[in-house]
């Protein structure tokens, strides 16, 4: 065919006459893809939005209080200097050490107890128990954090002050960087464990088998094989349970005690972290006080994407030895 | 007169109702290669695996009869199932080196132990891997991954892995089945030259691997010990139909 | 064996085994916490009633008919009865330990059915029930009977007399049925927007985008939704959603609506991978099958793939319900705090999750009642987890 001919003939079948049920097609297919954009724009509107309100306090006036200094704002060791909606001298650069340093405690703590948990439901506890087991983790998962924030303002605090009393320590209220920790722990033990769980279950048979066969004990080849073949798994739920960690809201803010100054690295101090921080003290809508909040997220998202941006790294690094 | 490592007396299988081995009678020799060959699903796998009582992994498993090395019955209770299988070692059908180093996987054995000394340890590799034929290739990158190896090489690695045991027997289950055949052919080489040290029991799809490799065969049908004896007389006068027929391809 | 080896694996075992009993024992310990200190409380008044306090002013025009009914035999001594007025008190204690005079019984023809409400407002719930308290009565030239008197020394009074000049009554409050009925509105708008909006994104993805970079980057966007903290959504709720129905709605600030609209965002990602699950589920020769026999892909869609992922979308739903109840954080900002007893969509109010938080940073926290709302909370939280395990064995055994 001459190119004329083949012009026309795309030509004609673009603009043939269509069946009415090719153009609900194209009608259904074009409204599914607006709405499907729709779902895929929230994540920018998300930034977009939050980066506004966040931005206000270090490009504009605030309302005569003045402009925040980004690096003291991010640096410094004391929320508010001066008096609220006075002043315009927030910082949270301790806020931030307090976060990191409670989340990797929490994670040090809740990963042993999740992949050996993991371990036993997957590899030695009977069927029935793994079952049993298995739904105890996935319901623990199922409760939402302002249980565990009640569960840990009543039970956990008061567990905390009396073990202060013992070291000699006066707590107030049991408010604590422990208290925080340990509300943590129980809230990421799930994630880890269930994730950890499908990492040892995917570890091939004949990995195990191979082991047994050179005269290894079960024990052996658990610790030995398994896990290690696991592990990037094993890392996988780590980033997810910090993940978690760091954003976590109601529940810390109801233990951590809300401290104004630090960092906090003391067991029994209290401390504060960015999520604590944002719901502190919610009264008014507008003024700085107000626009200081969506810095604080705007911190939050970046400390979060931050880590998972590293830990993904590392998780690069130790899958290199195998793959499967 | 080579020594019977093991003796198999009227061993009976069954993985929940179906029966898998019929009665087997057998011995193994010390210094042989014995091949178990037979139509897939007969039960020579099966078979092998009692030997080192891999099939303990299995659910459902029942046997009864009597397997005996070194004049111990080693499904009597409390038989040390563990010193056995450092005894009789095994290479499966697919290569499964672990996700570590190639040195870590043939010291892993040995580590199990109890072995920390490193010369010792290093000793061992190096012996070991000599004697599966891989020292050559591998001695520079010993501390790189298993797993970067080729098939043929990774199967080596597995008979290496098995050797750091001193074992006495090595089991191996179509050891060449996944492998291309270049590979195979270095493997059957070290079979040959492995056997003036181990006892060898082969399960192989292949006659001509049985044929050329092994001193006695077995013919196992539907879990049942057709004929065992040398190999030579198995393949050019057997004694039973059967076997004749599975030997000139007539099935299987 | 050596036996260092024995007790490398004896101990490696003892520290897995304990290991393990450590989520069952928090399980335990959370349950046994919430659900000893929280069926206390829990009664069906909770459920209907009011959690503000109202206070109630009652006269009474000259009475001509008094009450016959004599004590209730489901009365006991504690409650003091009198027959004139038809009304029987015991006495009870308030939150920080007051006293409280408590009426336990109203007969029906007890003239104290037909008082004057003596308040500006036009109240239409003006009616002494039970379980209501009595605050004071004045009377006619005699002391008034106050609550700290006691319930005996009010009946006693009440006997003595034919008419009082006012009653003050209320009704204590602490129920939960404000938020109650939030939550419940709250999971209807954010299913009615999210299921829709999730479920056709999932079936653009799978039955009729094509696999090119934009599509790729569309879900890319759409997986980054679910690292995101339920507080950040909060946030966005509050810079967005709030403005956005203050324009368009009655709304003044935030409202159930902007909470709704949020918890539809956060589940959006659920929803979608859910369904997605179930669409690819779906053996394609269904697919073909449909195109094969002339129908286009929107009724293939329609008719034949969506009806088969349908057990997979519930899934989808009941566990959303679940997220639902349970979000607290993005609620309290796109939302607010403020417990309310008249509930709109366009005002605000607190779901049962934000009610406990509310009362937690309250000075001094209600524990007893929070713990209550968070054993319902945990009742259908948890049931609906156990429901959906259940549903989903039944949905493998029936594909499988």
């Amino acid at each position: 065919m001459t190119s004329l001919e083949k012009i026309k003939s795309s030509l004609k079948s673009i603009f043939r006459k269509r069946h009415k049920r090719e153009y609900i097609d194209i009608a259904i297919t074009k409204f599914f893809q607006l709405v499907t954009i729709l779902s895929a724009s929230f994540i920018i509107i998300i930034v977009i939005f939050i980066a506004r309100e966040g931005i206000k306090p270090f490009i504009s006036n605030n309302d005569g209080l003045g402009r925040v200094d980004l690096v003291s704002f991010l640096t410094g060791t004391t929320w508010l200097r001066g008096p609220t909606f006075q002043s315009n001298l927030y910082s949270v650069g301790f806020i931030i050490i307090n976060t990191l340093y409670i989340a990797l405690l929490s994670l040090l703590i809740a990963m042993p107890i999740g992949v050996l948990s993991a371990l036993f439901i997957a590899k030695i506890a009977p069927k029935r128990l793994a079952g049993f087991l298995r739904t105890v983790v996935e319901l623990l998962a199922a409760i939402p954090s302002i249980v565990f924030g009640l569960f840990g303002s009543s039970v956990i605090l008061s567990m905390v002050y009396n073990l202060a009393k013992l070291f000699g320590v006066q707590s107030p209220g049991g408010n604590s960087v422990l208290a925080t920790v340990l509300v943590l722990v129980m809230m990421i033990l799930p994630t880890i464990t269930a994730l950890s769980e499908v990492a040892i279950r995917s570890v091939g048979k004949d990995i195990e088998e191979g082991s047994l066969a050179l005269g290894a004990t079960k024990t052996q080849t658990h610790f030995k094989v398994i896990l290690t073949s696991a592990k990037s798994g094993i890392f996988a739920s780590a980033i997810l349970g910090i993940g978690r960690a760091l954003g976590e809201a109601t529940a810390v803010s109801l233990v951590a005690g809300n401290a104004r100054s630090g960092p906090s690295f003391g067991f029994f101090e209290i401390t504060s972290t960015l999520t604590s921080t944002m719901l502190q003290g919610l009264k008014e809508t507008i003024g700085l006080d107000y626009d200081i909040r969506f810095s604080v997220g705007i911190v939050l998202m970046i400390v979060i994407l931050i880590t998972n941006i590293i830990l993904n790294y590392f998780k690069k690094r130790i899958g290199q030895v195998y793959v499967k | 007169m080579s020594q019977d490592v093991f003796k198999i007396q009227g061993l009976n299988l069954w993985y929940d109702d179906f029966q898998a081995l019929k009665g087997i009678d057998m011995f193994i020799k010390q210094n042989e290669v014995t091949a178990l060959i037979g139509p897939s699903g007969c039960g020579k796998s099966t078979f092998l695996r009692c030997l080192n009582r891999m099939n303990d992994l299995i659910d459902d498993v029942k046997i009864d009869g009597q397997v005996v090395y070194h004049n111990q019955h080693i499904y009597q209770k409390n038989y040390d199932v563990i010193n056995l299988r450092t005894k009789v070692g095994m290479v499966f059908q697919k290569p499964n080196p672990f996700p570590m180093s190639i040195y870590d996987n043939v010291a892993y054995g040995p580590r199990c132990q109890g072995l920390k000394n490193k010369e010792q340890l290093n000793e061992i590799v190096e012996s070991s891997l000599k004697k599966a034929a891989l020292w050559k290739e591998v001695k520079d990158r010993l501390k790189e991954s298993a797993m970067e190896l080729s098939g043929g090489q990774q199967q080596r690695l597995c008979i290496a892995r098995a050797i750091a045991m001193e074992p006495e027997v090595i089991l191996m289950d179509e050891p060449t089945s996944a492998l291309d055949p270049i590979a195979t052919l270095k493997i059957e080489e070290l079979i040959n030259d492995l056997k003036e040290n181990y006892a060898i029991v082969i399960v192989t799809h292949s006659m001509q691997q049985a044929a050329r490799i092994s001193d006695k065969t077995a013919f196992f049908l539907m879990g049942e010990l057709i004929e065992f004896g040398d190999t030579d007389f198995i393949f050019s006068t057997p004694k039973h139909e059967q076997t004749e027929n599975y030997i000139t391809g007539r099935f299987g | 064996m050596s036996n260092k080896r024995k007790r490398y694996d004896f101990i490696m075992k003892t520290i897995t085994y304990v290991a393990s009993s450590v989520a069952i024992i928090i399980l335990f310990m959370i349950v046994f916490f919430v659900v000893r200190n929280g069926t206390n409380l829990l009664s069906f008044d909770l459920l209907t009633s009011d959690y503000h306090s109202h206070v109630y002013n009652g006269g009474i025009d000259p009475v001509t008919d008094f009450s016959q009914t004599s004590k209730p035999d489901h009365l006991t001594d504690e409650d003091y009865y009198s027959q004139k007025w038809g009304i029987a008190l015991s006495d009870g204690e308030g939150k920080q330990g007051e006293e409280r005079v408590i009426v336990s019984f109203v007969a029906e023809d007890s003239p104290l059915n037909h008082m004057v409400n003596r308040n500006d407002s036009n109240d239409e719930d003006f009616q002494i029930k039970e379980g209501y308290i009595i605050q004071m009565i004045k009377f006619e030239g005699r002391q008034s009977a106050l609550e700290i008197y006691g319930a005996q020394y009010m009946i006693n009074s009440l006997e003595e007399v034919d008419t009082f000049r006012e009653l003050v009554f209320a009704e204590v409050g602490g129920g939960i049925r404000g938020s109650l009925l939030t939550t419940l509105y709250t999971i209807g708008l954010t299913l009615i927007v999210a299921l829709p909006v999730g479920i056709f994104t999932a079936i653009y993805f799978n039955e009729f985008a094509n696999k090119n970079k934009f599509t790729q980057f569309m879900r890319t966007l759409i997986d980054t939704l679910t690292g995101v903290p339920s507080i950040i959504f909060g946030l966005m709720g509050l810079a967005v959603f709030v403005p956005l129905t203050v324009r368009y709605t009655p709304a003044t600030s935030g409202n159930i609506l902007s909470g709704s609209l949020t918890l539809a965002v956060i589940l959006l990602p659920v929803i979608i991978k859910s369904t997605e699950e179930s669409l690819k589920v779906v053996p394609d020769d269904f697919r073909q099958a449909s195109l094969a026999l002339g129908a286009n892909h929107t009724q293939t869609t329609f008719k034949v793939v969506l009806p088969s992922a349908l057990p997979g979308i519930l899934t989808a739903t009941l566990l959303s319900i679940g997220r639902i109840i349970g979000e607290s954080a993005a609620l309290i900002f796109a939302v607010g705090t403020a417990i309310k007893d008249d509930i709109s969509i366009f005002g605000k109010s607190t779901t049962l999750s934000v009610h406990i938080w509310s009362l937690l940073t309250d000075e001094p926290a209600n524990i007893p009642l929070a713990t209550t709302i968070a054993l319902i909370i945990l009742m259908v939280v948890l049931g609906l987890n156990l429901l959906v395990k259940l549903l989903s064995i039944k949905f493998m055994k029936k594909f499988s």
